[in-house]
């Protein structure tokens, strides 16, 4: 569905010297600084998948979505979308992508939201029976029709990105790119756009990328997961494989009478706060049943609850904080 | 208000260079007109610096349709009209004062002539519009090329110095919008054919925006969007 190689994508920066002096010099001479935003990605994301691009602000991710979806012309490689080069074929390849930004919006501020839909319909020059059908589909999954009348200026930002994943699956698009969709949502209205997002990748089999700093997103939608840093590619895979790899750990939490915690042999104490401690084992390597075991052997446990490594972990490992 | 001046160095002096005051009005009219059509169709084009910084050829870019013809059919400016009348009415006095045959022939040849003249104008907006995608900032040339065209096509050309009448002819070539298809098609000047020079602006007009396209993709390339 989706081809991306060794894509690359440079900026010039202009280099500035304080003051007076360096202004004039930057006129004079101007000095410029390569910034590689995005170096060598390259990856393939099959027909139906969900994929979630993950990686610190400034990491490269919005770039790379970006040049996926023909915003950008990369410097080096290329995209290519069902075969065909998205740089090159732009008018054509576009009419297979949906594109949601959270934080822009396509929709015509000045008109009511139907009104921006229509334009859309004669953009993509869909047929009057086929727009009926999809509003209709996605009018069931989000609701979209009780505010079709309002003009886009007065909506909330939740009612605004609902417009704006219907107004991007307008034309049926094989492929959706979202960029920070739930970036800003209240719980409710993030909940509907992943309950979206999940019912066309079901129904329609719509391939989506998206990009995202909530781990729930993550969790709730992605299969897959391609962690972007400093423009490059650390990881790309099946996002329960990367926890088992990067985080192949537990944590036991266990809370006592008094404030005196035993160590246990085997395990990190990470945390010793009050009466509660907290014992980080590899999975692998022990059970919590045994810890527990040994630690009920010399003291009296109150109570215990095991934590998960989740994304957060992977995403405190791989952003090197 | 220009034309007021014109009236006023007219009624002092005779004439300007060689042209009567029915001559000016009708090169005034026919300027204006063409500055108004361009106001309705390609004014986005003195505000293609503000598109470039915010990131506002997004939404073009990743739809089926050019990227110019988006910009600017999305964004007509109906309140263009309001030059539209006078011009029309200060062309008319002028066609009244100089006696000018009105026939299918001369309208055809005033529409082609402002086809030309608009497209010269509108390619000019995109040319220095353009920069933007270089400069990554926004300035707004709306100003000064209106400076320029005005004090260029509403009056003679010949009464500038030889050095400024060739820049205003071959490199940007402003002179085609008025002076010389009015020069032609009222016979002020028997060197220019009134058959051939219409034409002239029309080719002139298409060329210009070609090139101006071609800039403006050259420019779409280095489109660095906007960070979020």
């Amino acid at each position: 569905m989706i081809d991306v190689q060794d894509l690359s994508k440079d900026y010039m920066q202009k280099h500035k010297d304080p003051g007076l002096s360096g202004a004039l010099k930057g006129l004079v001479k101007p000095e410029y600084k390569v910034v590689h935003a995005v170096r060598d990605l390259s990856f393939h994301i099959g027909e139906g998948e969900i994929v979630g691009f993950i990686g610190p602000n400034g990491a490269g991710k919005s770039t790379t979505i970006k040049m996926m979806s023909g915003i950008l012309t990369p410097t080096k490689g290329r995209v290519l979308i069902d075969g065909r080069d998205i740089t090159k074929h732009r008018k054509e390849v576009v009419r297979n992508i949906g594109v949601v930004f959270g934080q822009r919006t396509q929709l015509n501020w000045d008109l009511r939201l139907g009104e921006s839909f229509e334009l859309l319909k004669h953009i993509y020059q869909i047929r009057q029976a086929d727009y009926d059908r999809t509003l209709d589909e996605l009018d069931r999954i989000l609701g979209i029709k009780e505010i079709i009348d309002k003009p886009v200026r007065q909506m909330s930002l939740g009612q605004r990105v609902k417009g704006d994943l219907v107004a991007s699956m307008l034309h049926s698009p094989k492929v959706l790119f979202l960029d920070e969709p739930t970036i800003g949502l209240d719980v409710s209205a993030k909940f509907a756009l992943r309950k979206f997002i999940k019912e066309i990748n079901r129904v329609r089999k719509t391939t989506v990328i998206l990009t995202t700093h909530d781990l729930g997103d993550i969790q709730e939608l992605c299969e897959r997961i391609i962690i972007i840093n400093h423009g490059v590619m650390m990881e790309d895979g099946n996002l329960s494989q990367i926890v088992d790899r990067i985080a192949p750990y537990k944590t036991l939490v266990v809370e006592y009478y008094d404030e005196a915690a035993p160590e246990h042999p085997r395990c990190e104490m990470i945390l010793h706060e009050g009466n509660v401690a907290k014992y980080r084992f590899l999975k692998n390597d022990l059970t919590a049943a045994e810890i527990i075991a040994d630690l009920s052997k010399v003291k009296t446990i109150k109570d215990v609850s095991i934590e998960e490594a989740g994304i957060d972990d992977i995403i405190k490992v791989a952003y090197g904080a | 208000m220009g034309f007021a001046i014109i009236k006023f160095v007219v009624e002092s002096f005779g004439e300007i260079n060689g042209w009567n005051y029915g001559q000016l009005a009708f090169l005034y009219g026919l300027s204006v007109i063409s500055h108004a059509l361009s106001m309705i169709f390609f004014v986005q084009g003195w505000f293609m610096g503000y598109y470039v910084i915010e990131g506002d050829f997004d939404r073009y870019l990743t739809r089926p349709l050019g990227v110019l013809y988006q910009f600017f059919f999305t964004n007509i400016n109906i309140f263009g009209v309001t030059d539209l009348i006078p011009g029309i009415l200060v062309f008319i006095y002028g066609c009244v004062k100089c006696e000018v045959t009105v026939n299918l022939l001369f309208i055809l040849q005033v529409v082609v002539i402002l086809v030309g003249a608009t497209l010269i104008r509108g390619g000019i907006y995109i040319l220095l519009g353009s920069t933007s995608f270089h400069t990554r900032s926004a300035v707004d040339f709306g100003q000064y090329t209106q400076e320029i065209m005005d004090k260029t096509t509403m009056y003679p050309l010949s009464m500038y110095p030889e050095s400024m009448q060739f820049i205003l002819t071959y490199l940007i070539p402003v002179g085609w919008i008025s002076f010389y298809p009015v020069s032609a098609l009222l016979g002020i000047d028997s060197a220019y054919n009134a058959m051939l020079v219409p034409l002239i602006t029309l080719g002139v007009g298409i060329l210009v925006m070609l090139v101006a396209g071609a800039y403006f993709s050259m420019g779409l390339r280095k489109y660095g969007s906007a960070g979020n």
